[in-house]
């Protein structure tokens, strides 16, 4: 089944003082994989600085740009039409139990993914919480332990953006016991990775229509490598598989690869970010007209 | 003055000369009786007398400062305070032939380490034959994800390489370190000639030694050789963190003798992934820069997101081969001392040749025998943390109080994977002047060497940064540690009578550049405008 999706990404931001000089990066557009393919983008910013492209260390198409210009708000929007394919799940069995260890201990696949399986700053996990953590059964299949892993997670957390922030670890939202899908994501991450499982952060939209956690602003999922099938969408703060309602950004092994605006400006005084996202189903028409208020959010960075 | 009376006297220096009994002298052989190389330098060096080499000393000295030739040592106190790095009069001297086996074998572990830095960053052949253990590369923090699938152009990732030799009582060279990322020093071995010169002039002169003050222009073709397809006259620049930092007198030295711009970070920035120049004439693009800025601090955009100095989205422009960056980032990965363990391996690997250096038997904590060895015999031990650089962080057992060995055992229990120990190295020693003393005594020294790598070309600096650690019994020769530096004096052949009263001129090296002529020779460096005044 297809869909198409209109996403528009919008930021504002606001200094207090004059920006002299200014470079911003955007990891925002929807990406391309076997399941989306963007058919129409359109970006834009109140400055009319020419932005430019480039890939990032995981191959995802970086939006840059540099001005000069003096400025006290910068808007930045991306809008683009997206063609959505339900994705297929896994299904059960296609390996057995030993076959799947055998594959996921093999020393080529550890080296193809060792991005997806190292412990860094965001997803290591102290040895003093792993032994409250559900773990894979000796005699469980991947991908039967990754849905549960996934219940498990959305139970033990709390959605709660207040005591959290973009630089919150696994090990302090296993204290908190409360986040943000981030904070979801990157402890899914973890704990998968414990079982020497690939796992990986991805960022992206969440359809609208749904009423799901997360979907006013860029949502954050995991995506773990199943034996014998590939990567499958884990999104553990609403306890879904990741399906034709997910549309990706990008992918890497934590937040640092995927944080959406990074910028480096020249002023002096504070400043304030807002940024929202509306994505709203074209087809078919009569889910539609649920969605279109601007979502907004507001965070300080 | 007499020859006889001359005779008593000069000895002075020398006369109190006790040649260690378990290190390699480079100089002397016995009480009064110098190795064949030095006769020549030695008889001379008898002829001043000791108040005389006293003068000379402090003339040696002057000549650094006039220079300006400072750097700054990051510590709590003094910070900021400008010093001299200390020179001594006595050259080391190395023999034609024992140098052309040590060129052989730097070249030889620089071309396998840069082969080494291409293979983990793209096909990582060398992990996948098990040659070095993976979870070892996959957990350097030097090792760069961005830095996958990247191609430099040119294929080289270490241009500049700074390997550190030491010479052990059993007359071999080891290598005890590869400086990869940003080895510094290269300013105090051209200098340090030029100080030779400017107070020994009459005697320098009498010697066949292999020239150093090539390397500026050798490091410029060097970028050159790499620069983006498609430049004809490519634009080179050197970017420096700014004048806080300790070598920042290198960076401003390197500049002004290849004669290209010398930028901080804010000079440049990145446009459609090209990187420019600001200048007063608009902008100018960039296609080299030599970044004396650690892999961190290089682009806000790509790592550390709070850098101030670096350039934001010049890993784009790099990943676009529209710039290129020596040397590439992520070469630390390779010059981690625990990767150090492997690298006769990696020759082995990639050139399929015998290793011609000899390396350092290294023990790895994250090793469970190695570990226990290690706890067991800290005492006779030198521990270091791998990713450190400057001789920080160094534990020498023999030298540590119970206290300190203390607090190093809990270190590296905390943190295995940081730390590796090496048998304490019977450093050479050679005939150092020391002041207050007023006369010469042994000292322990190593050998910086320099290597560049380019498209087709490589490059080995004949001799290098003679370190020598001052302070009497000390193995620290690092410039931040109180050592001091000595001229290296490669023969030009190996006939025990080098003085040869070559009559070649004035000596002087000079080459014009943007219209500016630079000279250097034994007055030192100077540059000049044809017509202005």
């Amino acid at each position: 089944m297809k869909t198409e999706y209109e996403v528009v990404y919008s930021t504002q931001n606001i200094y207090e003082e004059t920006v002299r000089e200014a470079f911003y990066s955007f990891l925002v557009l929807p990406c391309h994989d076997d399941s989306q393919v963007v058919r129409h983008l359109s970006l834009s910013n109140s400055l009319e600085a020419e932005v430019f492209h480039h890939p990032n260390a995981f191959g995802f198409e970086v939006t840059s740009l540099h001005t000069v210009k003096p400025f006290q708000v910068f808007e930045f929007q991306m809008r683009a039409l997206v063609e959505k394919t339900a994705p297929l799940f896994p299904l059960e069995g296609i390996l057995s139990v030993p076959e799947e260890q055998q594959l996921l201990c093999d020393h080529l696949f550890y080296l193809e993914n060792h991005l997806f399986l190292g412990a860094g700053q965001y997803t290591q996990i102290k040895e003093a919480y792993r032994p409250g953590l559900l773990m894979r059964a000796p005699d469980q299949l991947v991908y039967d332990y990754l849905q549960q892993l996934n219940r498990f997670v959305h139970g033990l957390l709390e959605f709660d953006p207040e005591p959290t922030h973009v630089c919150t670890t696994a090990n302090e939202v296993l204290k908190l016991r409360r986040g943000v899908c981030q904070d979801f994501t990157h402890l899914f991450i973890g704990i998968a990775r414990l079982n020497q499982i690939p796992c990986r952060y991805v960022s992206g939209y969440l359809n609208q229509g749904l009423n799901l956690t997360g979907s006013a602003v860029m949502h954050a999922w995991a995506e773990a490598y199943i034996p014998g099938f590939g990567w499958q969408g884990f999104d553990p703060t609403n306890h879904l598989l990741a399906d034709g309602h997910y549309l990706k950004a990008a992918h890497g092994s934590d937040y640092a690869d995927c944080s959406p605006l990074r910028g480096t400006l020249k002023t002096n005084g504070g400043h304030k970010t807002t940024y929202g996202v509306t994505v709203t189903p074209l087809e078919p028409p009569q889910a539609a007209q649920q969605q279109q208020q601007q979502a907004q959010s507001t965070l300080s960075l | 003055m007499d020859a006889a009376m001359r005779q008593t006297q000069t000895s002075d220096v020398f006369r109190n000369y006790q040649i260690p009994p378990q290190f390699l002298d480079e100089v002397f052989n016995a009480p009064g009786q110098v190795h064949p190389h030095y006769e020549n330098v030695y008889r001379q060096f008898l002829e001043f007398s000791k108040e005389e080499f006293k003068e000379l000393n402090e003339h040696a000295k002057m000549s650094f400062f006039n220079q300006g030739i400072t750097f700054s040592v990051y510590s709590d106190k003094a910070k900021g305070v400008e010093r001299i790095f200390p020179f001594d009069l006595f050259p080391r001297i190395i023999p034609a032939t024992e140098w052309a086996r040590v060129e052989e074998g730097i070249l030889q572990r620089c071309v396998a380490m840069n082969l080494f830095i291409q293979d983990i960053y793209s096909k990582q052949h060398i992990l996948r034959d098990k040659v070095v253990p993976a979870e070892l590369i996959f957990s350097s923090k030097n090792y760069l994800k961005a830095m996958l699938d990247i191609k430099p152009v040119g294929g080289i990732y270490n241009h500049i390489s700074g390997t550190d030799l030491i010479k052990h009582s059993d007359g071999e060279y080891y290598v005890l370190e590869d400086n990869l990322r940003c080895p510094s020093g290269i300013s105090y071995v051209l200098s340090n000639r030029v100080a030779m010169k400017r107070t020994l002039f009459q005697m320098v002169r009498q010697f066949n030694v292999r020239t150093v003050q090539e390397y500026p222009q050798e490091l410029l073709a060097t970028m050159q050789s790499v620069s983006p397809h498609g430049i004809d006259a490519p634009n080179c620049v050197v970017l420096t963190p700014g004048v806080y930092n300790s070598a920042y007198y290198e960076h401003a030295f390197l500049a002004l003798t290849m004669g290209v711009p010398l930028v901080e970070g804010r000079d440049l920035y990145v446009e459609r992934s090209f990187v420019y120049m600001k200048t007063i004439n608009g902008p100018k693009r960039v296609d080299v820069v030599y970044r004396r800025l650690d892999d961190d601090f290089l682009d806000p955009m790509a790592f550390k997101p709070d850098s101030l100095l670096g350039v934001p989205g010049i890993m784009a422009a790099y990943k676009k081969g529209n710039v290129n960056l020596i040397n590439a980032p992520g070469t630390g990965f390779a010059d981690d001392k625990a990767v150090y363990t492997y690298v006769p391996e990696i020759i082995k690997y990639y050139l399929n040749q015998e290793p011609i250096l000899n390396n350092v038997h290294t023990y790895r904590c994250e090793k469970e025998d190695d570990f226990k060895y290690v706890l067991e015999n800290m005492a006779n031990l030198v521990i270091k943390p791998v990713d450190e650089s400057g001789g920080y962080g160094i534990l020498i057992g023999n030298k540590a109080t119970q206290e300190e060995l203390k607090e190093f055992k809990t270190l590296i229990s905390e943190n295995r994977r940081k730390y590796i120990a090496q048998p304490i190295m019977d450093l050479s020693m050679h005939a150092t002047f020391i002041e207050g003393e007023d006369q010469f005594e042994p000292r322990h020294v190593d050998l910086r060497t320099f290597t560049l790598l380019g498209k087709d070309r490589q490059f080995v600096l004949k001799g290098g940064l003679s370190r020598v650690a001052l302070k009497k019994g000390s193995l620290i020769v690092n410039s931040s540690q109180g050592g001091g530096s000595k001229d290296t004096w490669v023969m030009m052949d190996d006939g025990s009578n080098n003085a040869s009263m070559q009559q070649n001129g004035s000596m002087s090296q000079s080459m014009t550049m943007n219209g500016q002529t630079m000279t250097m020779g034994p007055e030192g460096m100077s540059m000049a405008k044809p017509g202005a005044e």
